[in-house]
């Protein structure tokens, strides 16, 4: 089942997904997201993902671990990843399981969009 | 320093002050109703503040997958019991499942390298983050979460 709550924007090379619910908690919305999302990697060669959670408030730790596939999907095929506009409360659930070391985390999303196009891949 | 996990013999304790207990089937797409219902109870009683309502759903999420789909596999001929209360000052809430329970030793250390690239194992490190108490009885089929009121 394709997620209603996933806007996909590509431009210049550069992929921006926006998740536009605010609870990512069920596990059905958990799994859509993360196939549409892997339908990405295949899609977009090498592709520079932008990943916009500005709108979510509330996520478990399955989407955590969601997001580590996704980024071992990106690298695997050469690809770059970063996540924008996480809110200020969500990001100690990032520092505690150490994602914020290997993956790129910006205040927002645009922030990301303009670094990648400073250096294409 | 995150809150350590204690598993403890035998049964735990019963909660002193229970205010609101309910049982349902293992059945995964009980999960979020109960959640919110957990939430109303909790902010109705005022034990909960706004700033930390994702650490709470969080934890639930967690504690309630882990019981549904790893202790009673899923199978809803098999309940999960859940009750809310206090005890020393502190919100307790207290899961049961019908399941064989875990060992600590199966739980992903998050500090190790080799646990980082895991896409599962970092519920339980990330609940020790926020709760005052993370007690396990009955082998790790009963878990006690517990904080401290705001």
């Amino acid at each position: 089942m394709p997620s209603e709550h996933l806007i996909i924007q590509a431009y210049d090379g550069i992929v921006l997904a926006k998740i536009t619910k605010e609870r990512v908690l069920e596990a059905p919305v958990i799994n859509a997201l993360a196939e549409d999302l892997a339908k990405l990697v295949d899609r977009y060669p090498k592709i520079s993902l932008v990943l916009d959670l500005a709108d979510v408030g509330y996520l478990s730790s399955s989407f955590i671990g969601k997001l580590m596939a996704l980024f071992k999907a990106v690298t695997a095929v050469k690809g770059r990843m970063a996540v924008g506009g996480v809110r200020p409360s969500l990001m100690p659930l990032f520092q505690v399981t150490r994602l914020d070391k290997i993956i790129t985390f910006a205040p927002d999303a645009e922030q990301v969009i303009q670094l990648y196009k400073r250096k294409p891949l | 320093m995150p809150t350590p996990v204690h598993m403890f013999p035998g049964d735990p304790p019963q909660i002193p002050d229970v205010l609101w207990r309910r049982t349902i089937p293992a059945r995964l797409s009980l999960k979020d109703g109960l959640m919110e219902e957990i939430e109303a109870e909790m902010s109705g009683h005022g034990l909960i503040i706004d700033e930390d309502r994702h650490w709470l759903l969080l934890c639930l999420d967690e504690a309630l997958v882990n019981a549904i789909l790893h202790g009673n596999e899923a199978d809803d001929a098999f309940p999960v019991d859940i009750t809310l209360g206090l005890a020393s000052g502190r919100w307790v809430i207290r899961i049961d499942d019908q399941g064989h329970g875990f060992t600590l030793d199966s739980i992903p250390d998050q500090e190790e390298d080799d646990s980082l690239f895991l896409e599962h194992g970092r519920g339980i490190r990330l609940m020790r983050e926020w709760l005052d108490e993370l007690h396990y009885w009955r082998g790790g089929a009963t878990l006690w979460m517990s904080r401290g009121i705001p």
